[in-house]
């Protein structure tokens, strides 16, 4: 039974199932580092994962649709933006708003473009960037299919997500833009005191955001599925924000704590077959994530405290 | 920011928020472009005061199965015999019982609710409205409220005849793609007794072709994750699993896409999938259908001639030509009559209850 549950593609799907949760957690993390909480995620997400798709299916490239999906996700970010930001609105409501738009205006549009609700034709995908193949016997074979299944059966953005992760980690806590960034979050008088405008800071950092959960989007559509169809996202921006707050709002944390929850659900569905063997329901791991979430917020695993600033707008004096 | 500039975002972003809710619970379908000749000149169409109309489940118009059939039977009762319709779509499943409020208040009668989701609040809502008609797909009530009929499908027997193809399939070699090992593959949306039947029937089917055989069924628990129903179809895959069959929604059509990326074959579920999901038929080997557009057409018909059979459950398998299996399309000259033989054969045992098929594991 065992080597049917651990298998290279047990932790193959779990950094496939990682990837959108990670850059959107990613983006969560930046934005909530500023001050700005981004509950819009999941509509960002949508956005991007729909302007996407349909731009793969105007002109049958995926690149350009992953650039587009990126553009949609920072326009959107834009309005939750002026309304955080400009308008000093509640971040909350501002973030609904959003995720409902974004389930209202895909479906609206869906019907307005192809005359139809549900699923779009299916598009062009991005493929893997390897295409090594494994077989034969003997030891050193195996490890190269677990090497070749686990690392490099990959497509691009499940690639580039690990790059950014690190990047953005590095660039949190070793450039100036991230000591502003993180101050931003704790005492923004002090940044607005040091001549930094504090509405660029927040500003910069809710449309990276936006970009990272367009990119979330384009990942779901251009890369595992092929299709857009309404309510694609299915509540992933959500554990992304769980993601963000297990990681404790660093961009590297964020990374493993949605690579744990895409493990949870990779191992979910091989332990699936054994039901009669291990009787743990499905259910269960539905529920981790948030359960999870709710025990590092609660203090039980060491100190988990957002930054201080979070949510509160910011009034110049 | 100034004041106006305010004022104008606030409205902007308020607008949205309006905005946000309209495919949502008022899409109207109304008879207008692609029926040119119904109306004022149709003089062959017969005309009838009843007014129908459908509430779908979350899943809503677009799912390609379900609620996309009952409207296909609506569309055929407008042109056929005048019928008018109206069609309501939930957003979420607080919709379901405002949906029916409003249409039974407007005056619709038959009013179809699609899908055992509804079930409780049919129930609920029936006894409000003695004089307007109910219909339940997939809802089961006992007792049977007096104007409310429950309609069933035997999904297992269906499903029995799409295990036989499977569990046949899978030790043949009419296509590259069937591997060597003997493993099958289910994909059930939400874990619940409805999918289980459809899963139970797949099961028996297989094994009374091919006793050995595995049959290895995951379950998304969800009817609409597309990424998690091709997760599952990758994983079946890996495990050796060549022929799949999924009951999942929209899930399914994930799944479709992973057969493609990896090789395997693929059975639709509800409608004939070929045609519904598009660019499947590669792998589309058939589909086990409902034919609930069949179902419904006949119970509005039924309503028109005043012979609806109200406080009744209807119950519609092979025998009634209530479940089939679609056509082979691509496969058709590929699929050796063998197995064509033992799917008659098959049909034939269980109209004639030579065959008993489950309808639980």
């Amino acid at each position: 039974m065992l080597s049917d549950v651990i298998t290279p593609d047990l932790f193959a799907a779990a950094l496939r199932i990682a990837t959108p949760l990670a850059l959107a957690a990613i983006g969560g993390t930046i934005c909530e580092r500023s001050g700005i909480v981004n509950i819009a995620l999941e509509g960002i997400m949508l956005f991007g994962a729909f302007f996407g798709t349909a731009t793969v299916l105007a002109t049958g490239s995926p690149w350009l649709g992953v650039i587009v999906a990126v553009l949609a996700g920072v326009i959107v970010s834009a309005i939750h933006a002026t309304a955080s930001i400009n308008l000093r609105t509640d971040q909350v409501v501002s973030g609904t708003a959003i995720n409902l738009l974004a389930l209202g205006v895909t479906g609206f549009l869906m019907e307005l473009w192809y005359g139809h609700p549900g699923t779009t034709e299916p598009i062009r995908t991005l493929q893997p960037v390897f295409h090594f193949t494994a077989s034969g016997e003997g030891v050193l074979n195996e490890i190269w299919r677990w090497i070749n299944g686990v690392f490099l059966s990959h497509t691009p953005i499940v690639y580039a997500t690990i790059v950014i992760a690190l990047a953005t980690h590095w660039a949190m806590y070793h450039t100036r833009w991230g000591l502003r960034l993180r101050a931003l979050g704790e005492h923004p008088r002090a940044v607005e005191t040091a001549g930094v405008s504090v509405a660029r800071g927040r500003w910069v950092a809710v449309l990276m955001s936006g970009a990272l959960g367009g990119l979330a989007g384009a990942n779901l559509s251009i890369e595992q599925v092929g299709v857009f169809q309404e309510n694609f996202t299915n509540g992933r921006g959500f554990i992304a924000l769980a993601a963000n707050i297990f990681g404790r709002w660093t961009p590297i944390g964020s990374y493993l704590a949605s690579l744990l929850f895409g493990f949870a659900d990779a191992l979910q569905i091989k332990l699936q077959p054994f039901r009669d063997v291990v009787d743990i329901p499905p259910q269960f791991f539905y529920m981790l994530p948030y359960v999870l979430t709710v025990v590092v917020v609660a203090g039980v695993m060491g100190r988990a405290i957002g930054p201080a600033a979070v949510g509160v707008p910011y009034e110049k004096e | 920011m100034n004041g106006k500039t305010r004022t104008i975002v606030a409205a902007l972003l308020a607008l949205m928020l309006v905005l946000a809710f309209v495919p949502g619970c008022t899409t109207e379908k109304e008879s207008d472009s692609d029926e040119p000749t119904n109306g004022d000149n149709g003089a062959e169409t017969p005309t009838t005061d009843v007014k129908a109309a459908m509430i779908t489940d979350t899943a809503g118009l677009g799912d390609k199965s379900f609620n996309d059939l009952t409207w296909q039977g609506f569309e055929q009762a407008e042109d056929e015999l005048g019928v008018q319709v109206e069609v309501l779509e939930s957003a979420t499943i607080n919709d379901y019982e405002s949906n029916l409020d409003q249409l039974a208040l407007a005056g619709y009668s038959p009013l179809v609710a699609t899908g055992f989701m509804l079930t409780d609040t049919v129930s609920k809502v029936a006894p409000m409205y003695p004089d307007t008609m109910f219909i339940n797909i997939d809802g089961f009530f006992d007792p049977v409220p007096p104007n409310v009929v429950g309609v069933g499908f035997k999904e297992n027997e269906g499903s029995y005849l799409a295990g036989v193809v499977a569990g046949l399939a899978t030790i043949d070699t009419f296509d590259d793609r069937l591997n060597d090992q003997n493993v099958i593959g289910f994909v059930g949306g939400m874990d619940v007794p409805l999918i289980r039947k459809f899963q139970a029937g797949f099961e028996a089917g297989a094994k009374s072709v091919n006793p050995d055989i595995k049959v290895i069924a995951l379950y998304t628990g969800s009817w609409s994750d597309v990424a998690k129903g091709k997760e599952l179809g990758l994983s079946l895959i890996e495990q050796g699993a060549d022929v799949i069959y999924a009951a999942a929604g929209g899930c399914g059509e994930g799944t479709v896409r992973a057969c493609q990326e990896k090789g395997a074959l693929f059975i639709g579920v509800d409608a004939d999938q070929y045609n519904t999901i598009a660019n499947s038929g590669d792998v589309m080997l058939t589909s086990m259908m409902k034919n609930i557009d069949v179902v419904v057409f006949d119970l509005v018909k039924a309503m028109v001639d005043d012979e609806f059979p109200a406080g009744t459950m209807q119950v519609f398998g092979l025998k009634e030509g209530g479940v089939g299996l679609a056509p082979w399309h691509d496969f058709d000259s590929k699929v050796p009559q063998s197995i064509k033989d033992a799917v008659d054969k098959a049909t034939d045992d269980i109209i004639s209850g030579a065959v008993t098929v489950p309808e639980a594991l």
